[in-house]
């Protein structure tokens, strides 16, 4: 299973929010997106998802696009985590799990296995409205782990944004499970360290334009990392010999 | 099917059919006293044809209005969003002009009205929504808050021409009554419009279900959103004109039957439309035997005087609890 975008640009109006951007990626990997604010990471993930069609440029998923699948047919294909998840009425959070079978057809024992993945199971019958960002977020990842098809697309902005230490350890560990299973994984994470701890390959974006691409050890440095994001970082090893990025 | 679930319907049916049967009984004789009696077989049908009507139009306005807040995103939608009630106002408003300045009587003349009228609207609603993706619902309620706008103050006018006598019988109908006399057959007919309308969004249930997530996860879980828009607005003014045609512009019912099937149900939303037609049922029968026990000396109330009165508050008291909370 291979990724490749070609030539790809997205313009609001007058605003580019991508700009020709080439890159590929294989399955069983983990893509990392990382950018400061408006760099156009989201709209990246929208394109690779299949949910936004760019201004010129293609995304291939096995040399096909995307775009012109029917949803239900993508469905099969490509899990998509939004930022935030909406959900409007009155949903418990296993009823937002189950709607990731919508295309495929329930399973209510890959529906209790997603909500276990992520620690939820116990409080899945929370009303949506009542949960916590940290537990709408878990309850998100449970709906696509529940939809997912191994050796498909599992795409994800920020998913890590509202976790606490403990699930962000879980949610890491099952991105990781899913690309030993043949997906590609790719995900926009802000956090820095966290990403280089994820990556298995790093693309990089400022402005609109893919600055750095490749895998993850090469690309992220602290030089590199320090110039894109405008901020002095360097590394420092703690005691089990470990390196860790730190701005000094 | 949870054993909560079965209580509630059971429930639900008891109610409706008590209501039902209160319709059928209650009788005010010629001094204003009221007493719970068989009719006599002559005129039976007389209260079973506005009992009929009350069902279907108060099912077709529930089912209609818990479409229309899945399509809108809006709890606070009901089919008068559309600017149908407005656009329909103003044919039957027109439809009498006519026959007045003609000196005729058209057959069939404020049904044609109303069915003109609530198309025209309709169709410039629809056509003024659309956007690249289909149907945008933000701009829509706008669009439609602005045609209803647009009617009214064509009805107006039309209401300023026409002479006094006119006048009345036209607020009468904008007051939304249900009729005493229709054909069988067309309340059938009618009838099994709203069944098929109602099985098809109860059998579209899971895409409503999964059309309440944002538009990306909803397309990303495998819904054609720009479809089931369109089909949800085919349905749901289907709907509201059918309720339309036989009792002018009732309000409210479309509002509240689905916000009182969610609260009472907690449920998918195939059951959520079934439920839905179910309580606007109920409620217009209930408040159709409301109405019977009020006398004012001048005559019955209208039905719709009561579902604006009643349904004004409960409205009220929704957007207090605050939105999306119910």
């Amino acid at each position: 299973m291979r990724l490749h975008i070609s030539s790809l640009c997205v313009r609001y109006g007058k605003l580019t929010a991508l700009r020709d951007v080439t890159a590929s990626a294989d399955g069983g990997k983990i893509v990392c997106v990382l950018g400061p604010n408006a760099s156009g990471k989201s709209t990246l993930l929208r394109c690779i998802a299949g949910l936004q069609s760019p201004s010129s440029g293609k995304v291939l998923f096995d040399g096909s696009s995307l775009l012109r699948l029917h949803p239900r047919e993508r469905a099969s294909k490509v899990a998509w985590v939004p930022r935030s998840s909406e959900v409007g009425g009155r949903f418990t959070l296993r009823h937002v799990v189950e709607l990731g079978r919508y295309a495929i057809g329930p399973s209510p024992a890959r529906v209790d296995d997603a909500l276990a993945t992520v620690d939820l199971l116990d409080r899945a019958d929370t009303i949506w409205h009542e949960a916590s960002a940290g537990m709408k977020q878990r309850a998100s990842i449970a709906r696509v782990l529940a939809q997912r098809t191994p050796g498909g697309l599992l795409v994800l902005d920020e998913p890590t944004s509202a976790l606490d230490l403990r699930h962000i350890r879980i949610v890491s560990d099952v991105l990781r499970k899913c690309a030993l299973e043949g997906d590609l994984v790719i995900a926009a994470i802000h956090d820095v360290a966290l990403a280089i701890n994820l990556a298995d390959t790093a693309f990089v974006l400022r402005n609109g334009d893919l600055v750095l691409a490749g895998q993850s050890s090469a690309v992220l440095s602290p030089s590199s990392l320090g110039d894109v994001f405008g901020v002095d970082l360097a590394w420092a090893t703690d005691d089990g010999g470990k390196r860790h990025l730190v701005s000094p | 099917m949870r054993s909560k679930h079965i209580f509630v319907w059971i429930v639900l049916l008891v109610v409706l059919g008590a209501c039902c049967i209160t319709r059928l009984m209650l009788t005010r004789s010629t001094s204003g006293e009221l007493s719970l009696a068989w009719p006599e077989t002559t005129y039976i049908d007389y209260r079973l044809v506005p009992m009929l009507a009350a069902i279907i139009v108060g099912g077709a306005l529930g089912v209609s209005g818990m479409g229309l807040q899945v399509l809108l995103r809006n709890p606070l939608a009901s089919p008068w969003i559309l600017g149908l009630s407005s656009g329909a106002g103003l044919g039957v408003m027109a439809s009498m002009m006519i026959a007045h300045q003609r000196g005729i009587g058209i057959p069939e003349g404020e049904t044609i009205g109303a069915v003109v009228g609530a198309l025209v609207a309709l169709v410039a609603v629809y056509l003024l929504s659309r956007g690249r993706g289909g149907l945008d619902p933000v701009t829509m309620v706008l669009v439609g808050v602005v045609v209803s706008v647009i009617c009214g103050a064509g009805i107006m006018v039309l209401q300023h021409l026409v002479p006094m006598g006119l006048r009345g019988s036209f607020t009468t109908w904008l007051m939304g009554s249900l009729p005493e006399t229709m054909s069988y057959t067309r309340l059938g007919i009618l009838g099994g419009v709203v069944a098929a309308g109602t099985l098809l969004l109860a059998w579209w249930g899971p895409s409503l279900d999964a059309a309440c997530l944002s538009d990306d996860e909803a397309t990303s879980v495998g819904v054609h959103l720009p479809s089931l828009r369109f089909r949800l607005f085919c349905v749901s003014s289907v709907l509201a004109a059918v309720g339309v045609i036989i009792a002018g512009p009732i309000a409210f019912v479309g509002l509240i039957a689905p916000h009182g099937a969610r609260l009472l149900l907690h449920s998918n939303h195939r059951m959520l439309v079934v439920g839905s037609a179910v309580v606007g049922a109920m409620l217009l029968v209930g408040a159709d035997d409301v109405r019977q026990l009020v006398d004012l000396g001048t005559g019955r109330l209208p039905v719709g005087i009561l579902t604006s009165g009643l349904g004004g508050f409960v409205f009220l008291l929704l957007l207090l609890r605050g939105r999306g909370k119910v």
